[in-house]
């Protein structure tokens, strides 16, 4: 037991992840980065019978919400790059849906916040 | 009468017909002996020529043997030095994850193992060594197994699934026959065509049906291949041919030792080939279990409650059979809520958080007292005498005694 026995899909060894992602490239950086947010598209419902495991487990991991996709990486024993593939590969055929990461949150304007406090003061102080 | 004993030509006439009568048995005598010479002969003949074809038939032997003995031994480093390199690749493939790199890697692991597929191929062939011990693993699995150990692996569609599985036993020798099919399919046809896998349940196992839209085979080769896979099998690498033809000797051996069929005698609705390996009951078992389903969606929002003992308590609840602490894979968990709001995922709550702190300070507290405590027992007077550089073993060694 090494540290992801968790999440194993069938004999690791017996299926090549080569075969797993169907010889697909690698897909696109600015598509689908480490930080992206991926979740399943709301019509799933009626999944395809031609998914493979692989792809019916990532399916399942992202049904319940948005997850960034190096902690799906994480969930499963895939290198980082198949597990890309396969979501690129998800994405295509409008199972998934992403999200660009949350932008930073900006600091309020400061004079905004000065004319609050100095009107706060004008009224109760 | 007497007038006749007088006439010298009588006397000559006998003469002559005692030395003829002599001389024909004479004869006679020699044809017997020359008959039975010859006989004899041919009888020492007929036994050099057996004796002679059953040497060469047993030299022939005896070099087969010989040649699949080294080639089996020969083929057992390759497929070993190919496992090994495969269990490289996966911790590279793992390391590199992340990286451009991936791409070769994958590519790298294609090559070997269509490089460990020959070696089986031919080891198989020598009655050899068909690699590492395999878990029961599913129809499909095995499938993608095959798929991936020839070269246009990329044009080889599955088209359904079955919920069996294959027994441990079976699941390479199976996936290795499925490949010889696949890399004839693919070699014999197009590169612009699919060949396409049905996997069907039938009253007698399950059929995996590889048709190809490839030329098909002539009379010739089907006859081969027929008598390959049915009738006569193959025994060592002679007589494969140049280049040598793996593919039906290897599919008739293993059909043969595990107990499943193959059959190419059906044509495709495509054109070329269609080959039906026929998988017994006895080579199948139920769907092998996933270790761990990943986390049903369901399973969210309900969330674990944190025993009073702490997140320690939490993670270490269950045991393994060594008596070892099992560690609970952690739940994967959305950085952004999906539309269905969900409770707040159970943490500690600050009166816990109050708790687990007051517990960090008792217990800090308490380490300080008890080093004064240590230092007063050394200096006792029973301990006065000792030197004071190794105050903490010589308590100690009070303690003990």
């Amino acid at each position: 037991m090494t540290g992801h026995d968790g999440w194993q899909p069938e004999a690791p060894e017996l299926v090549r992840p080569y075969v797993i992602t169907k010889g697909r490239g690698l897909p696109d950086e600015d598509d689908l980065s480490l930080i992206t947010l991926v979740t399943a598209s709301d019509g799933q419902q009626q999944r395809p019978a031609r998914l493979s495991p692989e792809e019916q487990s990532l399916l399942d991991l992202c049904a319940a919400g948005y997850l960034s996709v190096a902690e799906i990486a994480g969930h499963t024993h895939f290198p980082l790059g198949v597990v890309r593939i396969l979501l690129a590969s998800l994405m295509e055929g409008g199972h998934l849906t992403t999200r660009p990461p949350v932008a930073r949150a900006r600091l309020a304007d400061r004079e905004i916040l000065e004319e609050v406090l100095n009107g706060l003061r004008a009224k109760f102080g | 009468m007497t007038e006749y004993t007088g006439n010298p030509l009588l006397w000559v006439a006998l003469v002559a017909l005692v030395a003829a009568a002599v001389l024909i048995s004479r004869q006679r005598k020699a044809a017997r002996a020359l008959r039975q010479q010859v006989q004899g002969l041919r009888d020492h003949y007929t036994e050099l020529e057996s004796d002679y074809g059953k040497s060469v038939q047993a030299a022939q032997e005896r070099a087969e043997d010989e040649t699949k003995t080294v080639l089996k031994s020969a083929m057992r480093t390759l497929q070993g030095l190919a496992a090994e390199q495969q269990l490289v690749l996966s911790r590279l493939q793992t390391k590199y994850g992340d990286s451009a790199l991936l791409q070769d890697l994958l590519e790298i692991d294609h090559t070997n193992s269509q490089f460990g597929r020959r070696a089986q191929s031919i080891a198989v062939l020598c009655d050899g060594w068909l690699g590492g011990r395999r878990d029961t693993a599913s129809v499909y699995d095995v499938v993608r197994s095959a798929q991936g150990r020839i070269r246009h692996f990329r044009r080889v569609d599955i088209l359904s699934q079955v919920d069996f599985g294959i027994t441990s036993r079976a699941v390479e020798p199976v996936a290795l026959a499925l490949a010889e099919l696949l890399d004839n399919a693919t070699s014999y046809s197009s590169p612009d065509t699919v060949v396409e896998i049905n996997i069907r349940t039938v009253p007698k196992g399950i059929c995996v049906v590889v048709d190809d839209a490839g030329v098909g085979m002539s009379d010739e080769e089907r006859a081969r291949a027929d008598k390959l896979l049915a009738t006569e099998r193959a025994s060592g690498v002679a007589g494969l041919g140049n280049p040598p033809q793996f593919g039906f000797a290897v599919i008739g051996l293993l059909c043969e030792r595990f107990g499943f069929e193959v059959s190419v005698d059906s044509s495709s609705p495509y054109g070329g080939v269609r080959a039906v390996v026929l998988l017994p009951h006895e080579l199948l078992t139920a769907m092998p279990e996933k270790k761990a389903p990943a986390a049903a969606p369901a399973a969210r929002g309900t969330a674990r409650p944190v025993p009073d003992g702490g997140p320690e308590a939490a993670l270490t609840s269950s045991q393994t059979g060594d008596g070892l602490p099992r560690r609970r894979r952690k739940r994967p968990m959305a950085i952004v809520p999906g539309s269905a709001s969900t409770p707040r995922a159970a943490g500690r709550s600050d009166s816990e958080q109050a708790q687990v702190m007051g517990a960090f300070q008792r217990g800090t507290q308490s380490g300080r007292v008890t080093e004064p405590d240590r230092a007063e027992r050394t200096d006792r007077p029973d301990n006065a005498g000792r030197t004071s550089d190794t105050p903490g073993a010589s308590s100690e060694g009070h303690e003990v005694s």
